[in-house]
């Protein structure tokens, strides 16, 4: 089986571990990942002003391009997930829309492509990875961290429940984990605000962290590059801030499945988590 | 204080065209506020940035620090009885800033070191949202 694939720029660079895990572990289930060619950045956060259609140009070359490889695109990246997802529903639900951005490029899309995170690929293929499993995450509690974009909004993302979803929850339980119910696993890390007012991204992610301690989870695990550095990277910042804070690994959500699928411990890419995970692999056998 | 005389329609106007919302629906209940999880950075959080809205404020809402604040996480549009989708008004609010060459993010300005760290859409979603 072959899936088209649009990694996006973060994977090539900052979340190098959640494209080679994802690779890594799609090649284990027979699934070829066929990257898109000359693929380029969709601009990242969806622009929320109507009359930006400026905004919907890179979305709409990059879903043209993937209807050229196949009915359906992988999309590990929240951001890019989002923002393709988000466009390609004004690009099947408004023609007008979608007839103006025709008119002005030399691609022409008919809005039909169909944008999948990995999280609902597996869903939907459970077999898939049963079969492959080869060492279960047994005992290991988890929070699934879903974050803002993979849900919102509801009616375009149609990804779960928004204020409830449980997807992410049935993957670590196949993979043998346990999942750990958390109020904050759908309240935003503080995304972007990171870049010029990292104390409001401290203070979001700090309490993210912490709801999911008292919960009992020994580690979070998350799909999107921009959480994981939100939760992650800033852990050295809360610890300043919160003397009460107790460190947390972070993990991608592909980093697990690779460890579940038998993955080496050189594929399973852990050194550039700064939260070292080590301590809490050890402790029940995983590494 | 507000008066017939410095209630600006056309601002009103301006907001609901660009945030495509209708902006009047919205009855205060405060319920996009109790769930915002940067409300207590901003000095008027999200339901006080739509009542200055409603009431033709503009000076105020451009002088809001509440839109520099959002992160457009969804929850209070997900969250708002009225359908409301406030982070497109909360957009709408910075688009206006943005195309009058006003930003918040001064880009040279970032702390070199820092910025090697970030992840590349931290940057570009923030450049996008924050400069122009
Ligand atoms: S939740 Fe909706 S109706 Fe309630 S105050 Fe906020 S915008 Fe207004
Ligand atoms: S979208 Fe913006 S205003 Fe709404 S809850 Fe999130 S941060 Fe607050």
């Amino acid at each position: 089986m072959r899936l088209p694939y649009y990694p996006g720029c973060t994977l090539y660079t900052k979340a190098k571990p959640l494209n080679e895990t994802i690779r890594s572990c799609f090649n284990i289930v027979g699934v070829e990942l066929d990257e898109l060619p000359h693929w380029y950045c969709c601009g990242t956060t969806f622009t929320l002003a109507r009359d930006n259609r400026m905004s919907l140009i890179a979305p709409l070359r990059i879903l043209t391009k993937a209807q050229q490889e196949g009915k359906q695109v992988l999309v590990p990246c929240s951001i890019c997930y989002n923002t393709l997802k988000r466009a390609n529903f004004i690009f099947s639900e408004d023609r007008e829309a979608l007839d103006i951005i025709n008119e002005h490029l030399e691609e022409k899309y008919d809005g039909k492509e169909e944008v999948i995170h990995p999280l609902e690929f597996i869903r939907d293929n459970q077999d898939m990875i049963r079969n492959k499993l080869k060492k279960p995450l047994s005992g290991l509690k988890v929070g699934c961290y879903y974050g803002c974009l993979l849900l919102r909004p509801a009616e375009e993302m149609k990804f779960d429940d928004p204020e409830s979803p449980s997807i992410f929850e049935d993957f670590v339980r196949l993979l043998g984990g346990e999942p750990v119910e958390f109020a904050l696993k759908v309240e935003c890390c503080g995304s972007y605000l990171v870049v010029n007012t990292p104390d409001a991204a401290v203070n979001a992610s700090y309490k993210v962290i912490k709801n999911a301690r008292e919960n009992g989870a020994d580690a979070l695990v998350t799909t999107c590059p921009l959480c994981f550095y939100n939760l992650d990277a800033l852990q050295t910042k809360i610890r300043q801030q919160y003397p009460d804070f107790k460190d947390m690994p972070i993990f991608y959500f592909s980093q697990l499945l690779a460890l579940a699928l038998g993955v080496d411990e050189n594929g399973l890419q852990l050194g550039q988590n700064r939260v070292s995970p080590e301590i809490v692999l050890k402790k029940y056998g995983l590494l | 204080m507000i008066t017939k005389l410095n209630i600006d329609k056309e601002f009103k106007r301006k907001i609901a065209e660009i945030s495509n919302q209708r902006i009047s629906d919205c009855y205060q209940c405060g319920r996009c506020t109790a769930g915002c999880p940067f409300a207590m950075f901003m000095d008027s959080p999200p339901n006080q940035v739509i009542r200055l809205i409603q009431l033709g404020m503009r000076e105020e809402v451009l002088k809001a620090q509440g839109p520099w604040f959002c992160a457009a996480c969804l929850v209070c549009q997900t969250r708002c009885p009225k359908g409301v989708d406030i982070p497109r008004v909360m957009e709408a609010v910075r688009v206006i800033h943005l195309r009058a060459k006003e930003c918040i993010l001064d880009i040279p300005q970032i702390d070199y070191e820092y910025m090697l760290d970030l992840p590349p859409l931290a940057l570009m979603s923030a450049f996008s949202k924050f400069s122009f």
